[in-house]
């Protein structure tokens, strides 16, 4: 087990969370050690660091990260929207399938059965639309 | 006149007549994966061109159909409220779209409705096809029916942007159908547009033999 420090430079509580995390991602220094890392992640820290900075509590800065799968995600603004994909990618990363996994299939083809469906709930006919 | 509807400076929509070009939209809400399934389709062509002031992407592609080949552009579009204004010149000459919700939330599939309903005031007969995604985060979402695909009559696709189950299937059967569509237009207004074209020319050749015309508004 090793530890390796990767200071996080001029970055203040004004700072573009998304170019601080992509010049950590490219610098020549630190970029072999985080190119396994999720730019999403790298994102996820600094906005982490620049709540803190502005005086957010880690427990309101993490709360707003939180998926609520009844929020409407259309009424948020970039940076709110940010916060709730940077979560998502985690799963996204967790499922991801790979060109250099074994198994990966460029054009995989999968037939779902349907015989004994079940109605799907978000389907209720009192929706006119639907 | 209509360009004015697909006003984009950057982007010059004129070429969607061509022939061996089509425009194909994505839409659906934020966060249901569009980008996801565009950056999986692609793979190392994966070359995306950011317009932000109208938050779109633009991605573009070559497909071979038969023996031609054909230029394909993908509008990856936002589904934030706030870009609203943009959509005319998102639909504007679009051959096919590809509607996409998350198996994960309701309210991506509800929205399905209003993004259809969009869809058809400017696009009222292009081919379009309804995508859940994310089906690697729940399987068991693929036992259930979801019923407004087959209300509207349109093709669904279960498929996962992250393991990429289905998710080259349908893009290579949209293209197919974006080309057959161009080919054979059943769109009312994409006839009236030809012929007005048309018009417009006939009327130019006329001015140019010296039969200038009698409408002295035209300017």
């Amino acid at each position: 087990m090793r530890k390796r420090i990767i200071p996080v430079r001029n970055f203040s509580k004004y700072s573009d969370f998304s170019v601080a995390a992509e010049r950590l991602k490219n610098h020549p220094r630190h970029r072999d050690y985080l190119d396994q890392v999720p730019q999403s992640q790298l994102e996820k820290l600094h906005i982490i660091l620049r709540d803190h900075m502005q005086g957010l509590s880690l427990e309101d800065s993490l709360a707003s990260f939180r998926l609520d799968p009844e929020e409407d995600l259309n009424k948020l603004d970039d940076e709110e929207l940010a916060r709730k994909k940077g979560q998502m990618d985690t799963l996204f990363e967790r499922n991801r399938k790979r060109t250099d996994d074994p198994d990966f299939v460029y054009d995989l083809e999968v037939e779902f059965d349907k015989p004994n469906q079940e109605k799907c709930s978000w389907d209720d006919e009192s929706d006119d639309e639907f | 006149m209509a360009d004015d509807v697909g006003s984009i400076p950057e982007l010059d929509q004129k070429k969607y007549d061509a022939d061996e070009q089509v425009k194909i939209i994505c839409l659906g809400d934020s966060a249901v994966g569009k980008s996801k399934l565009m950056e999986r389709f692609l793979m190392d062509e994966f070359r995306p061109q950011q317009l932000s002031t109208y938050a779109l992407t633009l991605y573009k592609h070559t497909a071979t159909i038969g023996n031609k080949s054909v230029a394909v552009d993908f509008w990856d579009t936002a589904g934030q409220e706030r870009f609203q204004s943009m959509h005319p010149s998102y639909y504007h000459k679009a051959h096919a779209c590809i509607m996409v919700f998350d198996i994960q939330r309701k309210i991506t599939y509800k929205n399905l409705a209003n993004w259809y309903k969009e869809l058809r005031e400017y696009r009222p007969e292009i081919p379009c096809c309804v995508v859940a995604n994310k089906i690697d985060a729940d399987l068991k979402a693929t036992q259930r029916s979801f019923s407004f695909a087959k209300k509207q009559q349109l093709p669904f696709y279960f498929v996962s942007a992250a393991d990429g189950t289905n998710v080259v299937k349908m893009f290579r059967e949209m293209i197919k159908r974006a080309v057959d569509y161009k080919q054979n237009p059943s769109d009312f207004m994409d006839e009236v547009m030809e012929e007005l074209e048309n018009f417009d020319l006939e009327k130019k050749e006329a001015d140019e033999d010296g039969l200038k015309a009698e409408s002295p508004e035209v300017a």
